[in-house]
């Protein structure tokens, strides 16, 4: 082919990386295996409107695409046909394509043999296949090979298929139709499917030309409400048969994970392999250290995260904060008393600003600080440290750390609590035996009455 | 000796008519009636589900439940509150909920937890200690100390030791055998504790900062691996779930940001088998405003189904099946965020927390607004379901 007009030379779809000889086969895919209600099978158009019929019509939320592979579930992202495709993941197709050009092509050549056929279904689905089916080679070529469809087709294609697998594709869709499987048939097939290719050529380029002009403006976007992608009237319309079979049959559950990159090897080993053995990639997404927590998290590039970035869709967004794709507030938490990024074009956290817990917070009230009543505390509102009742100092890094403040009893009922608390034990608290609880044993500093003892303050009637 | 404070004796006795409803095993009738229960205010939204509400419950925000386990007969609920009161119900199989005792700490309770065989109560607060309450003679005796408020409190049981696990926002990990004063072990966190669970031979943590580490738990506790948080946003609650054959294998953790990822130790294809969800939005997708997004404020796992449930802020909660992953249901939306939940020992009872949770800064907290501890049938409604 070597049609660099194309975005990969052929169509390919986004939530599978199958790839398709043409568009319009490449929508129907979409259309029945991403964009079908699980629960009444109704196709639609693209992911959202898939999300929007499952709300308003059966009142259930969907999280992912159908048979999407993992890092490619984004249910809101709009993407039709070859639009709406993210351009970073465009240009990790091409590469792979390139990659996989001059490693298929010798392989390619055997391909012609197989007489199997299976039904489209399991066609489809092998190919994830690491086959080397014909990569792109341009249409004709591939779909004059009778061998090709076998080839995928060979049933019981192992499921945890790496999602790499460019070169399958171009066959997969035009097969269905044309093949529902006979041998005999095939030569017609062929002929069928040349000029089908024919014709393919033709429309591909012809159907992409619209929607070229709108890809660019929806790419950096990505915004969810994006409008309907360019429809595409012209498209021949042979493809019917495969909308449904075409393919695609992942049998994968949306399991959004990690980009694409290495598919980890599956490991088999006890939950707990001999402490210390730990690491062990069993988890591709654990970093190659200890810590990968301190992370960076956030701040942009997903890329050093290829973990669960959960619908990886971060990719896309992330850090900035109106990023489009809902539900990605891209939360930067670069530093610890770090803002979080809260509020989007389209979605909202309902979350103070801050990066610490609601409890962190809600703790640092003056209210909810009258755990050990130190005397000599006077103001309220005083930022902590100080031992209290035996207790360490609050250290430094802890931030919002209560201190010890006077009991600021706002309420009767905290004043009350506080004096009643003997009243409620009625065993009292025995410390650990000793008179002032808490105090040699806890590295502590000097003894102090650890509870209540102290008539509570009420110097200020503020609450807060 | 518990403190009844405030609440009208007219209020329980209404709720006592309505708990007259079997709450174990069948699923009729069960806060299902029809016609209006409380004939007050029909805007009143406090319990939409029609729920057995809890008699006496805490002043102040509840931030943890916690129900007795399998070795005590009947159930009995715990709940530690802002009010620094930890509170013991007993839960009958009628519905009828019967306050037991209480005990308090200086500082508001921030988890709480039962010992293996149901004679303890353990409970950790912001006055940077952990008592361990003894039930049968109603006292409470310290039995950890930290740096910072103690953020949670769990009992391990092994085959030689058994200790108590606090995890604090002081960054530490300490295990107390309750008898000496003096920590087991120490085990640094990278940052300050925000939620974990045990179920041996596992513990999981999660921290500030998006730490996360698994221990393992045999011989003694170690660190088994520090683990890239599969979520974007801060750690807020976690719970280990267990595999068929009854082992713990995995835990799904929440986060702020509505969402859940359920993660595998040891999965035979981590892309394939780690997943995340997004949970407790309010439905933004499809109109033109925002989508406000709320935190996961809880996730409990049902002991015998396997299918979890999961609270927000926003006022609701979800059952979901994770094999299937799909979603079982999803409540009505109460008037104040869901806290906290737990299932009891047998899984016929799903208990959650409508309190003020801070999501909206103090702004919004309303000291006078009545928290509410639900009790709910799960019997039925956790069952899993086949994949599609």
């Amino acid at each position: 082919m070597g049609r660099k007009k194309k975005k990969q030379l052929k169509p390919w779809c986004w939530y599978c990386n199958r790839d398709f000889d043409d568009e319009k086969i490449l929508i129907q895919h979409q259309k029945a295996k991403h964009f079908k209600c699980h629960i009444c099978h109704k196709k639609l158009y693209t992911g959202p409107g898939l999300a929007i019929h499952c709300m308003q019509v059966h009142k259930e939320t969907i999280d992912a695409v159908p048979n999407a592979i993992p890092g490619r579930t984004d249910i809101e992202l709009e993407i039709y046909g070859m639009e709406g495709i993210p351009e970073k993941d465009m240009d990790e197709r091409r590469r792979l394509l390139e990659q996989k050009t001059q490693a298929e092509s010798q392989k390619k050549k055997q391909q012609d043999d197989s007489d199997e056929y299976d039904d489209d279904d399991s066609a489809a689905s092998t190919s994830f296949q690491p086959q080397p089916v014909q990569p792109q080679q341009g249409y004709i070529p591939p779909m004059a090979q009778p061998g090709l469809p076998p080839v995928p087709g060979a049933p019981g294609m192992p499921p945890g298929i790496p999602p790499l697998m460019p070169g399958v594709p171009p066959l997969m869709p035009g097969m269905p139709p044309v093949m529902p499987g006979m041998p005999p048939g095939l030569h017609h097939q062929r002929k069928y499917t040349q000029s089908f290719c024919g014709e393919n050529i033709m429309m591909p380029m012809g159907g992409m030309m619209p929607p070229g002009p709108g890809i660019p403006p929806l790419m950096p976007g990505m915004p969810p409400g994006m409008p309907p992608p360019v429809p595409r009237p012209g498209i021949p319309p042979m493809t019917q048969a495969q909308a449904v079979s075409a393919p695609g049959i992942l049998n994968r559950p949306p399991a959004p994970t990690a980009t694409v990159p290495a598919p980890q090897p599956p490991v088999t080993k006890p939950l707990f392999p001999s402490a210390g053995q730990a690491q062990a990639a069993v988890q591709g997404p654990v970093g190659t250290d200890f810590k990968p927590l301190n992370s960076t998290p956030a701040t942009t590039t997903e890329p050093p995260k290829p973990t669960f970035p959960a619908y990886t869709q971060s990719t896309a967004s992330t850090t900035s904060t109106t990023n489009s794709t809902a539900a990605k507030p891209a939360a930067s938490i670069t530093s610890k008393p770090a803002t979080l990024t809260t509020t989007s074009a389209t979605s909202k956290l309902i979350h103070p600003d801050e990066d610490i817990s609601l409890e962190e917070r809600r703790a640092q009230l003056p209210k909810y600080q009258r755990n050990l009543p130190r005397p000599g505390q006077a103001p309220i509102g005083n930022p902590p440290v100080g031992p209290i009742g035996g207790m360490m100092p609050p250290q430094p890094g802890i931030p919002q750390q209560q201190g010890m403040r006077p009991p600021m009893p706002p309420h009767g009922q905290y004043g009350g609590h506080h004096q009643g608390m003997p009243g409620y034990l009625p065993g009292g608290m025995p410390p650990y035996g000793q008179g002032p609880p808490m105090v040699p044993p806890y590295q502590g500093g000097p003894p102090r009455p650890p509870m209540g003892m102290r008539p509570p303050v009420m110097s200020q009637g503020g609450r807060y | 000796m518990l403190n009844q404070e405030g609440r009208g004796a007219s209020e329980q006795v209404t709720f006592w008519k309505r708990a007259k409803m079997s709450l174990f095993g069948t699923t009729s009738g069960f806060g299902t009636s029809g016609t209006s229960m409380f004939g007050s205010t029909s805007t009143d939204n406090h319990n939409p589900m029609k729920d057995i509400e809890v008699t006496s419950s805490p002043d102040d925000s509840i931030g943890c439940l916690s129900f007795s386990p399998p070795t005590l007969p009947g159930n009995f609920l715990i709940a530690g509150s802002w009010a620094n009161d930890v509170r013991c119900w007993e839960v009958q199989d009628s519905g009828q909920t019967i306050p037991k005792a209480q005990q308090m700490h200086t500082g508001p309770v921030l988890d709480v937890c039962w010992s293996d065989d149901g004679s303890k109560v353990f409970t950790a607060s912001c006055d940077k200690t952990a008592k361990m309450w003894d039930l049968n003679s109603n006292q409470a005796i310290q039995i950890a100390q930290h740096d910072a408020p103690v953020k949670t409190v769990h009992w391990i049981k092994a085959p030689n030791y058994s200790c108590v696990m606090t995890g604090s926002w002081d960054k530490t990990l300490k295990f107390w055998d309750t008898r000496s004063s003096n920590p087991m072990m120490v085990l640094q966190l990278p940052e300050r504790c925000y939620c974990a669970d045990v179920i041996y031979p596992m513990a999981v943590v999660a921290t500030a900062e998006r730490g996360l580490i698994v221990y393992q738990l045999e011989n003694q506790p170690s660190e088994f691996r520090r683990i890239e948080s599969p979520l974007k946003h801060q750690h807020r609650c976690v719970a280990i779930f267990k595999d068929k054959q009854n082992k713990p294998t995995g835990f799904a953790l929440g986060s702020i940001e509505g969402r859940v990822a359920i993660h595998y130790i040891n999965p035979p294809n981590p892309a394939k088998d780690n997943f995340t969800f997004k949970c407790h939005r309010s439905n933004g997708t499809n109109t033109s405003a925002p989508q406000d997004i709320y935190a996961v404020n809880g996730i409990a796992f049902h002991p015998v189904h396997g299918t979890l449930a999961t609270v927000g802020s926003d006022g609701r909660f979800s059952f979901w099946d994770k094999d299937a992953r799909t979603k079982l249901k999803t409540s009505e939306q109460l008037d104040q965020p869901i806290a906290a939940c737990c299932f009891n020992h047998n899984g016929n009872i799903f208990a959650y927390a409508s309190s003020y949770d801070w999501s909206k800064g103090h702004e919004f907290y309303n000291p006078q607004k009545k928290n509410y501890i639900f009790l709910r049938n799960a019997a039925e409604e956790l069952k899993p379901r086949n994949k599609k």
